[in-house]
């Protein structure tokens, strides 16, 4: 279902071109919305309309979150909500376990995930990188799995990548998107590297100084650690292996044959 | 004088005043809001669009309201 390999988010970008620009640079076939659930209604400035804009532009789709949910119900509530206000079945499930570090809550997502997916969704989970919970979430019959590299927003990179490469490794019939926590191009390539399908980012290129060329960065990335992967990574040695040959005949040159 | 066909709601935690047997299409309107611009649910419970005519507000009743925003 995904031919792309960049999922871009829409927030914090300087305005409403930037953000356009940004993700035309990024050939992102997937970009992220949130639903405000405030009731002020103070112009948004034109950013959704220039996403919506940016869509019809490039064929991207819309991936709408549920951010901010704490529990099973609430998320299913906010999914139904997005689904009928951005007419389409696919969700970013979220569902925060602690505020502190917007770890997603394992238990409740699997709550949600059974609902939503008997209602029709198609549900894309944010989720640790907990290789048995990531199980529990592909039973639920979504094979979407967004595990973190590290926290919303920090830019650390991927915290843990003996754990994402388990993930990979016994999971090889999922979808892994990494989600949250990169923070420059060289993580997302080690992403691809290890075999990842995809990536969502939005704070490394949103807040960088210059977002539409981080954004053209990040493509970069993603492609050479795609097709990385895909060439087929040497492995790695404890010790030297020599590269050049000194053995055998030398090799003269300009000599006559 | 209070309109004792005025009741109490919660609008996003926050106490409204409303007048009894209010549509919640209606209660979107006067908030300024198109039909189609808005998502709504009732105590929990998503309201589709096409349900707000006949979703009546009760007394007491927590309504929440979302419209399209940026996310990551």
């Amino acid at each position: 279902m995904l031919r792309g390999r960049f999922l871009l988010g829409t927030a914090g970008y300087p305005s409403p071109r930037v953000l356009h620009d940004a993700i035309v640079a990024a050939r992102a076939e997937v970009v992220t919305v949130g639903l405000n659930r405030t009731l002020a209604m103070a112009s948004d400035n034109g950013f959704v309309a220039m996403i919506l804009q940016t869509l019809r532009e490039t064929g991207a789709r819309l991936l709408p979150n549920t951010a901010g949910c704490f529990s099973a119900r609430e998320a299913v509530q906010l999914a139904c909500m997005a689904r009928e206000l951005y007419d389409t079945p696919w969700i970013k499930l979220e569902v925060v376990g602690d505020e502190h570090t917007l770890q997603p809550d394992p238990f409740e997502l699997l709550v949600a995930a059974a609902q939503l997916v008997r209602d029709g969704f198609t549900v894309f989970f944010y989720c640790t990188d907990d290789l048995v919970t990531c199980r529990r979430l592909l039973d639920a019959g979504c094979p979407w799995l967004m595990p973190w590299g590290a926290l919303i927003g920090s830019g650390q990179g991927l915290l843990n990548p003996y754990a994402l490469r388990v993930l990979r490794e016994r999971l090889p019939e999922a979808t892994l998107i990494i989600d949250a926590g990169i923070g420059t191009p060289s993580h997302a390539a080690l992403a691809m590297e290890m075999g990842y399908d995809a990536v969502l980012l939005n704070s490394a290129v949103a807040h960088a100084r210059d977002p539409v060329s981080m954004a053209r960065a990040f493509r970069l990335a993603i492609e050479a650690g795609r097709t990385a992967r895909r060439a087929g990574i040497i492995a790695t040695q404890d010790f030297a292996v020599p590269s050049t040959p000194v053995g055998g005949e030398p090799l003269l040159l300009g000599a006559a044959p | 004088m209070t309109d004792d066909r005025t009741m109490t709601i919660t609008l996003h935690g926050q106490p409204s005043e409303l007048t009894e047997g209010t549509p919640l299409a209606a209660l979107v309107a006067s908030l300024g809001h198109a039909q189609s611009a808005a998502a709504t649910a009732v105590n929990g419970v998503f309201v589709a669009r096409g349900d707000r005519e006949a979703c009546v507000s009760q007394r007491g009743d927590a309504v929440l309201l979302v419209q399209p925003i940026t996310g990551g």
